[in-house]
């Protein structure tokens, strides 16, 4: 008996799952046959952020693409997965959309780690991938159908760190990283090479791990070797961290804190207080861009979602409307020919022009903006 | 010639069936362990030895598939043995506690060891590992577990397992079964990990830590361990629930959770906690 009431339990739980999928089959069936493109995000779990804030850039540009007419005359429609940050989830996710719903593109995965694993999938069944949000190096290296619109941090981190030499005249930096995280370790080799290019001495290299709380070992050595700036790899919360640190020793503020793209995050102000003032990041976009279009951008999603976008969403953004003007000039929801389409593709939207390297990664670097914090907010690097 | 939708289907499903018998030689390798009554939590580190070394191999030294194979056996049964003397005098919890230490010192190894990608990991690992060859050693380890619990050296594990001290009373040499127990595990585990490896091209230090060692211990408990099918079941529950679940979207992990609560609550002794029959045995 107790055995059959077990079964009868999960037998209720299997019709639940069902009734719960029915809706949206639904839907997606009544639908005007929409060209439909994948895309695998982190939509659950802790760096659902992220994800969340890329799924409405993509949905806030997907209504104007239709309100336009759509694509081929047909509207165009995003199938999402999630990945929930797990390597293995994003490529059955890939596996899923390219296998079971047909998809002839895939936008995303969310991190870098989920495309190097997710990306020789669909590079391998001819699929475009176009990620936008993966900045490490090597990305686009896997495969032929292997996009991004996202600016790796090689072209980033140079611009940033030029600025930052010419404005304040920096000749030797302390370096700082996170040494047990991907995202990291390849902004910092990023450093390592633009400081060696510019001609910039580095006095000491300081690691440290993502979960650390105290910095001060560090920072302790660092404000000892007198450097002019600190040059910083890491994720948010370490990066306050050191931050912290850094006003706890004592370190004036006019030894600027130079950071990856981990410390380009509002965040960073909300938890390290005035110390995050003067923290100096480039950025790719940012808020205040005072182009119409941008300003445009900004006003509709305040009033779609209610809060500001993010680097991510105004990224995810521009993307869609780069895929979607691919899908027209190619003439068919077709992989090979989206392909050849994307690489020809050129559009100015919210992060500026925008075109593709014959690598595919993005061209234009014109777009990236220094900016430092000043009471808790980034603004233009004056 | 494929018909085209079931090629479509295999390749939707592919990577999900090859963890389900990745996942069920990890979960194989638990039970070794835990048939001693051992509570050793490293197999998500031994899972970690072996991938490491046979992508090693493959990818930097072009090695053969077969040869990294058993590189990836060979590694971590050594490991394994080399560990086993200190550490199985402990027992319980402190078993467990320095068996996860393991994981986390190989964990620090990974990341400031360049050779091997640092933080960045492995990619490009190329993709050897097939079908064949995963569901071809799972159904081999079953067997062979199958004929060793009906054997002399299944039931002197059986009573390791029941009573300890008793058993060495009778005779039974328990650092011998013990230690061979542990090796056995890790060259399973590495076994595993290289599989692992070689059909998801990518392979990162943080892969085989903490979390990875939970989770294997709870293809386990899920399972039961009554006998080796217990774990091999568990496994597959536990990596098919999150895609089957698919269609849920947001709602996936709580109904997951909730399912494996429920296993919890209404079978303690996990889902098939029945033992093999002994050859000869009265009933």
């Amino acid at each position: 008996m107790l055995v059959r009431r077990q079964f009868n339990l999960l037998a209720a739980a299997g019709l639940g799952a069902l009734a719960f999928a029915g809706p949206s089959a639904v839907t997606l069936a009544r639908a005007a046959d929409p060209v439909t493109i994948g895309a695998v995000e982190i939509l659950t779990g802790p760096n659902n952020k992220y994800g969340i804030a890329i799924k409405n850039g993509f949905d806030l540009a997907l209504d104007e693409v239709n309100k336009a007419g759509g694509v081929l005359g047909r509207p165009l429609a995003i199938a999402y997965e999630d990945s929930a940050g797990n390597k293995d989830q994003a490529i059955n996710a890939v596996r899923k959309l390219i296998g079971a719903q047909n998809v002839p593109l895939i936008l995303g995965p969310t991190l870098s780690n989920e495309m190097f694993a997710a990306g020789p999938v669909a590079n391998e069944r001819k699929v475009p991938i176009v990620g936008t949000s993966t900045t490490a190096n090597g990305i686009t290296a896997m495969g032929p159908y292997v996009f991004r619109t996202s600016l790796p941090e090689a072209d980033v981190v140079p611009v940033t760190l030029k600025t930052a030499q010419q404005k304040f005249g920096i000749k030797k930096v302390a370096v700082m990283y996170a040494n047990d995280d991907a995202f990291s370790k390849s902004g910092y080799d990023v450093m390592k090479a633009a400081l060696e290019k510019l001609g910039i001495e580095t006095l000491t290299t300081e690691t440290f791990g993502t979960k650390d709380s105290d910095f001060s070992a560090q920072m302790t050595k660092v404000k000892s070797v007198n450097p002019d700036a600190i040059v910083v790899s890491a994720l948010v919360e370490p990066a306050a961290g050191v931050l912290l640190a850094k006003k706890a020793l004592g370190i004036p503020a006019s030894v600027h804190v130079i950071g990856g793209n981990g410390l380009n995050s509002p965040k960073i102000g909300e938890i390290a207080g005035d110390a995050a003032d003067g923290t100096i990041v480039g950025s790719p976009w940012f808020i205040g861009k005072q182009d119409p279009t941008n300003q445009k951008f900004v006003a509709a999603y305040k009033a779609k979602y209610g809060s500001d976008p993010d680097q991510f969403s105004a990224q995810a953004y521009d993307t869609l409307f780069i895929v979607a003007e691919a899908i027209k000039a190619a003439g068919a929801p077709d992989s090979e020919k989206i392909k050849d389409a994307l690489i020809k593709v050129k559009h100015t939207g919210v992060l500026g022009p925008f075109s593709f390297t014959p690598n595919r990664d993005p061209a234009d670097t014109s777009g990236v903006a220094v900016l430092e914090m000043k009471a808790g907010k980034f603004g233009l690097l004056q | 010639m494929m018909p085209h939708w079931l090629d479509n289907f295999l390749f939707t499903y592919q990577s999900l069936v090859y963890s389900l018998g990745v996942n069920a030689l990890l979960a194989l390798a638990m039970y070794v362990v835990l048939a001693v009554g051992q509570l050793a939590l490293g197999q998500a580190a031994f899972m970690g030895v072996g991938a490491y070394a046979s992508a090693l191999l493959t990818v930097k030294l072009g090695a053969p598939f077969p040869i990294a194979l058993l590189a990836s056996m060979a590694a971590p049964a050594l490991l394994a043995f080399v560990i086993g003397a200190p550490t199985l005098r402990l027992s319980g919890v402190y078993l467990a506690i320095a068996t996860i230490g393991l994981g986390e010192v190989l964990r620090i190894l990974y990341l400031n060891w360049d050779f091997a990608g640092g933080a960045l990991g492995l990619n490009g690992i190329p993709e050897k590992a097939g079908f064949v060859w995963i569901f071809g050693t799972l159904i081999v380890a079953l067997v062979a577990f199958v004929f060793v619990s009906r054997s002399r050296i299944g039931r002197a594990m059986e009573a390791i397992r029941a009573d300890e001290a008793a058993a060495g009373v009778m005779g039974v040499n328990l650092p011998a079964y013990k230690l061979a127990a542990l090796v056995a595990s890790a060259a399973i585990a590495g076994l595993a990990g290289a599989f692992n490896a070689h059909v998801s091209s990518f392979i990162g230090p943080n892969d085989y830590g903490f979390d990875q060692a939970v989770t294997i211990l709870s293809f386990a408990l899920l399972g039961g361990v009554g006998s080796p099918f217990g774990p091999v079941l568990g496994a597959l529950v536990l990596t098919a629930l999150p895609e089957v679940l698919r269609p849920l979207h947001d709602y996936r992990l709580v109904i997951d959770g909730l399912i494996i609560v429920c296993v919890v609550i209404f079978l303690p002794t996990g889902i098939l906690p029945w033992r093999i029959g002994r050859i000869g045995a009265r009933k």
